[in-house]
């Protein structure tokens, strides 16, 4: 039987448990109705209010506040137009800070997609032991931030570390890591990707899960090798996992802060900074209370987030099946 | 892909001939093990660290590197973290904000996330956008504003859900745009037809979200429980600025207490967090046995 | 089956709500119940705790409760608190926040209280009342004191040969030191130094610039000054030892330097007291730090007082405040403290009582040296709103030129410019 053969008589023997027969009608209206509209409405007006009043109205504000001279101390924040973003064009450290989240990013997020699909691939099958594994894989989300930056720069350290420790045994120079202006950066890349995995296996394996055998098991038939079926089947059938995987990891990545602040603080000299933690460091690290300031640096970085979040969403459209 | 397959297939499988013939080498197990042994220990090994360490004398955790293969085991130390501070009331007050975080949240985002996926009503895409835009500023920046917000609301609004009060950690967090987010994409994943036959038969699209809909969505559900478990147990930073009572405090923020400016308490702060990691892992261990046993039973297909 | 999961969920919701609503506690920071935050641990906890105890006994119409703070998390809960109007009465506020703690409307301005009689304001050390005054006005009663000292492994000196640092050594004997106890085969160092660039950072070194007879600002905060021969001589010293001897242990993290050095691994630490509860393994030894000869720097050290700050919540509540906070710094309490602690006794007095720092040496050995060493405290750091971005350009200065991306004249001047300019445009932005 072919495939679609197999599909047409799953989908009839399924649509008689749920329905008795009838008659299919093409397509959906061409106008949204009233009583769409209302029901719309009315589903999404419980989470969508909570929403608004504690997540959209703080975004809001935080707008306002950027255009303020806000040291958070004294009641006096005078408007400033634009003046906070001005300071951001003649601030050095700036630069870097994108720079760095720039490059944390294209390294961070397809590295943790490519290390949770493979995970979940592997993990998608019956073995013995397999509840361990993926409880294994979950796990890493589970752990608190401070252990694993603690674990990481442990392995790391350059005199007493695990890592250096294998360099030497392989005759790889030892490696300042954390220490070093041009390595601290991609410690946190790794440190993070770790974390991260978890999550990227957890959502892939659900939506591997969801793939229904039957069309694995008719390409093989078909004569498909294990590669190619992986390729145009399963992959275009997970690409709305990985769609919501590009998205909601680069808007993560983008917003880096807690394995900084815990493991590097910015440094050394900066080369780890990274604009959130930048942001953070002038509201309330010490470097003079500049929470207009801040807010003006979460600004701009909101700007970039929507530009790259569109456009994935863009791209998204034209690559994603979905199955409807 | 569409052409009828031959008679062939009654019998063994057939290898064409421009495939060459593969050496099958005989494993006692599948070779898949030889991949996930090594992933797994590079995943858990920071977790072995922490219960080695929360099982250390003091003298023994401050070293650096770390030992670990310790020579006197000290299991007191998870008595005397329970004794340290009320963790029993921290518990409890996790597990009730968290249970309630996750409940609020499968409900409503289960709700709106259909509506955004398969619903067309006015101001559908801008409200999407704008929910998404909750994503996308850091909370550093956000959280004096909600923190004023949740405080004007417990003091104008509703007396239960002020400050003081754990209503605080769970209504800010009770719905949130992830859940929506991820809920609408695994939504459109859905084949519509179901739905479709539904409605022409006349069920109120109330009753298609919860008889059909639901049903099929319990890896999505599940997933999204689990998740929200983990950030609602593990949050810190929200219970920090908004708990002002020892007794409201949350398990992260009673695992704080074992560490001061100047120094920390590693062995108690590591069974600390060991004793915090159960629940979560008894609710991820839980929720992946629900994703595979629904997954199997709906046998979903259409295309 | 499902319509029972959801069923059941719903319920359970209610529950919890139900829960929520009536079996979490009481509000209590009502007329009457004051509120202090802080971040003590372990000892300090129960030293502070017991003290409670002790005054609700005896003022059960000015009770006191507590609420844990992390000292480095408290600054963004205290602020986002005073922003929402629910401060607390009493906070514990790091010193170095002291400058920007005094423009909050809230913060109950101490001056006449500290001169009333009985509180013997000038009992507390010189450096306590620097940081406690900003602009002439008092905002904080001092909470705890340090200081820098040098803290060596007995085990390692004697191995290396050497004979253990003496009160009038110099900085060329300890980098001499430091490059003697250095093997790197055996990774171990003759010294470390904490290089995530913060106040930590800069605080060591300052240190050794005034030793040097250098000052950080000129005499009106309004230039650098740092950037003098003692300022070349003192960024030399670490120099030497970071980048030419690699004799220093260049730790980021600013914490495990400290379970390296319990591990037998470093020579010295220029650390201070609250250090050495966190060194059960080592056979160690304190000294006052080394001076620079030829100049009048001498032994000075630096000091990091931090302060409770009151805030008001009215005239009632900023009275038992006030009186709660001269009982809890008096004299028979911060002696309890202290000793029960090992942190510096926050008074003269206290040190000079009879037995104290037998005692003192007793419970926590080589503290007594930290103690006496308060002496050597003659100035503290400019007490200017800008001192945070001051702090960050030295910060700087120092990573690049231990890290050896820089040399010192050159690190200097650059950094002198940017501190300048930071000074010349003024408070905030």
């Amino acid at each position: 039987m072919t495939v679609r053969a197999i599909q047409l008589r799953r989908a009839g023997q399924a649509r008689r448990a749920v329905q008795p027969r009838r008659r299919r009608q093409p397509g959906r209206p061409a106008k949204p109705k009233a009583g769409e509209q209302l029901a719309g409405w009315a589903f999404v007006t419980p989470a969508v209010a909570l929403i608004m009043l504690f997540g959209v109205v703080p975004v809001v504000w935080s707008a306002v506040m950027s255009f303020q001279r806000n040291n958070l101390f004294s009641p006096n924040t005078p408007f400033v137009g634009l003046s906070n973003y001005r300071q951001m064009l003649h601030d050095p450290v700036i630069g870097q800070a994108i720079t760095h989240t720039i490059i944390y990013t294209a390294l961070f997020v397809p590295g943790t997609m490519l290390v949770g699909l493979f995970l979940a691939v592997a993990m998608n099958r019956k073995l013995r032991f397999i509840s361990v594994y993926r409880t294994a894989a979950y796990a890493t989300m589970a752990i608190s931030t401070i252990s694993e930056a603690l674990v990481f720069i442990w392995l790391f350290d350059p005199s007493y570390g695990i890592v250096n420790y294998l360099f030497n045994l392989v005759g790889i120079p030892q490696q300042q890591f954390l220490n070093s202006t041009s390595e601290a950066l991609y410690v946190i890349v790794i440190m993070t990707i770790w974390g991260w995995t978890g999550f990227a296996v957890v959502v892939y394996l659900a939506a591997l899960q969801g793939i229904p055998q039957v069309l694995t098991e008719a390409a093989a038939i078909d004569g498909a090798g294990r590669w190619a079926t992986f390729r145009r089947i399963t992959l275009p059938l997970l690409s709305p996992a990985s769609l919501f995987l590009v998205v909601w990891l680069t808007i993560n990545a983008l917003q880096l802060f807690d394995e900084v602040y815990l493991s590097t603080q910015g440094g050394p000299l900066n080369s780890s900074t990274v604009l959130v933690y930048y942001l953070y460091e002038q509201a309330f690290g010490g470097a003079n209370f500049n929470f207009g300031y801040a807010s003006a640096i979460a600004y701009f970085l909101f700007v970039i987030i929507i530009v790259v979040t569109a456009i994935q969403f863009r791209v998204g459209r034209r690559l994603v099946h979905y199955r409807s | 892909m569409a052409a009828p397959i031959t008679a062939a297939t009654t019998a063994a499988p057939v290898t064409p001939a421009a495939l060459p013939r593969r050496r099958r080498v005989r494993l006692p197990f599948s070779p898949w093990h030889l991949v996930l042994i090594p992933a797994t220990i590079v995943l858990i090994f920071p977790f072995a660290w922490l219960l080695i360490t929360s099982v250390e004398t003091p003298a023994e955790a401050l070293h650096f590197p770390p030992i670990l293969a310790p020579h006197h085991l000290d299991f007191g130390n998870y008595p005397q973290a329970l004794q340290a501070a009320p963790f029993g009331r921290f518990f409890i007050n996790s597990a009730v904000v968290a249970v309630t975080t996750v409940v609020a949240n499968v409900v409503m985002c289960s709700m709106a996330g259909y509506a955004f996926a398969r619903f067309r009503f006015f101001g559908r895409g801008l409200l999407f956008a704008l929910i998404m835009t909750t994503l996308m500023v850091p909370f550093q920046v956000t959280m004096i504003p909600q923190y004023l917000i949740t405080k004007w609301l417990g003091i104008n609004a509703l007396a239960e859900v002020g400050l003081n009060h754990i209503g605080a950690l769970i209504v800010p967090n009770a719905a949130t745009a992830f859940g929506i987010f991820f809920l609408r994409q695994f939504f459109r994943t859905l084949p519509i037809e179901y739905e479709e036959a539904a409605r022409v038969d006349g069920a109120r699209r109330l009753t298609v979200f919860w008889r059909i809909v639901l049903p099929l969505a319990g890896p999505a559900l599940s997933t999204l429980a689990a998740i929200t478990f983990l950030d609602s147990w593990n949050s810190f930073l929200w219970p920090l600025i908004a708990v002002n009572q020892t007794n409201q405090m949350t398990l992260p923020l009673g695992l704080a207490t074992f560490q001061s400016a100047h120094s920390t308490e590693w062995t108690l702060l590591m069974a600390g967090n060991v004793m915090s990691l159960i629940p979560i892992m008894i609710v991820f261990f839980a929720a992946q046995r629900y994703f595979v046993r629904s997954a199997a039973a709906t046998g979903l297909t259409g295309i | 089956m499902r319509g029972h999961w959801l069923s059941a969920a719903a319920a359970s919701a209610l529950l919890a709500c139900g829960l929520a609503a009536c079996g979490s506690g009481t509000p209590n920071s009502t007329a009457g119940g004051l509120q202090i935050w802080e971040g003590y641990t372990g000892a300090e906890a129960k030293a502070f705790t017991h003290l409670l105890a002790v005054w609700n006994k005896a003022h059960p119409g000015e009770k006191v409760s507590y609420l844990y703070v992390n000292n480095d998390n408290s600054l963004p809960k205290l602020l986002t608190a005073v922003k929402g109007g629910s401060q607390p009465d009493i906070a514990y506020v790091y010193g170095s926040w002291a400058p920007n703690v005094a423009q909050i409307p809230q913060v109950v301005n101490l001056t006449k209280v500290v001169q009333q009689p009985g509180v013997n304001w000038s009992d507390f050390w010189v450096g306590e009342r620097d940081v406690a005054t900003v602009n002439g006005k008092v905002i904080g009663i001092p909470a705890l004191v340090d200081n820098l000292a040098v803290v060596y492994n007995k085990t390692l000196f004697a191995a290396a040969g050497l004979s253990p640092p003496s009160p009038g050594w110099t900085w060329s004997q300890f980098v001499a030191d430091a490059k003697k106890l250095t093997i790197p085969a055996k990774k171990q160092f003759g010294t470390a130094y904490v290089t995530p660039g913060t106040e930590d950072t800069v605080w060591h070194w300052e240190a050794l610039l005034w030793e040097a007879g250098g000052q950080i600002l000129n005499a009106s905060n309004t230039k650098a000054a740092f950037d003098s021969p003692a300022g070349l001589e003192s960024l030399n010293s670490l120099r030497t030892m970071a980048v030419t001897d690699k004799s220093m242990y260049l730790d980021p993290t600013d914490s495990e330097y400290a379970n390296v050095f319990n591990s037998g691994k470093i020579g010295m630490l220029v650390t201070g007291p609250w250090d050495l509860s966190g060194f059960p393994n080592v056979k160690y030894g304190v000294q006052i730090m080394p001076s620079f000869p030829g100049n009048s720097g001498g032994h000075q050290t630096i000091s990091g007082p931090d302060n409770w700050v009151i805030f008001n919540n009215g005239s009632k509540r900023v009275a038992a405040a006030e009186k709660f906070l001269i009982w809890m710094t008096s004299t028979p309490q911060a002696t309890y403290f202290s000793l029960h602690t090992g942190d510096l006794p926050i008074r003269q007095s206290v040190e000079n009582s009879p037995g104290f720092l037998q005692k003192m040496d007793q419970a926590l050995p080589g503290v007594d040296t930290f103690v006496t060493n308060l002496g050597n405290v003659k100035q503290a750091r400019p007490q200017l709103p800008t001192y945070p971005k001051v702090s960050t350009i030295l910060g700087q200065m120092i990573v690049s030129v231990l890290l050896g991306k820089t040399q010192p004249q050159a690190a200097l001047a650059s950094a002198a410019q940017q501190v300048n300019q930071a000074l010349a445009s003024g408070s905030s932005s």
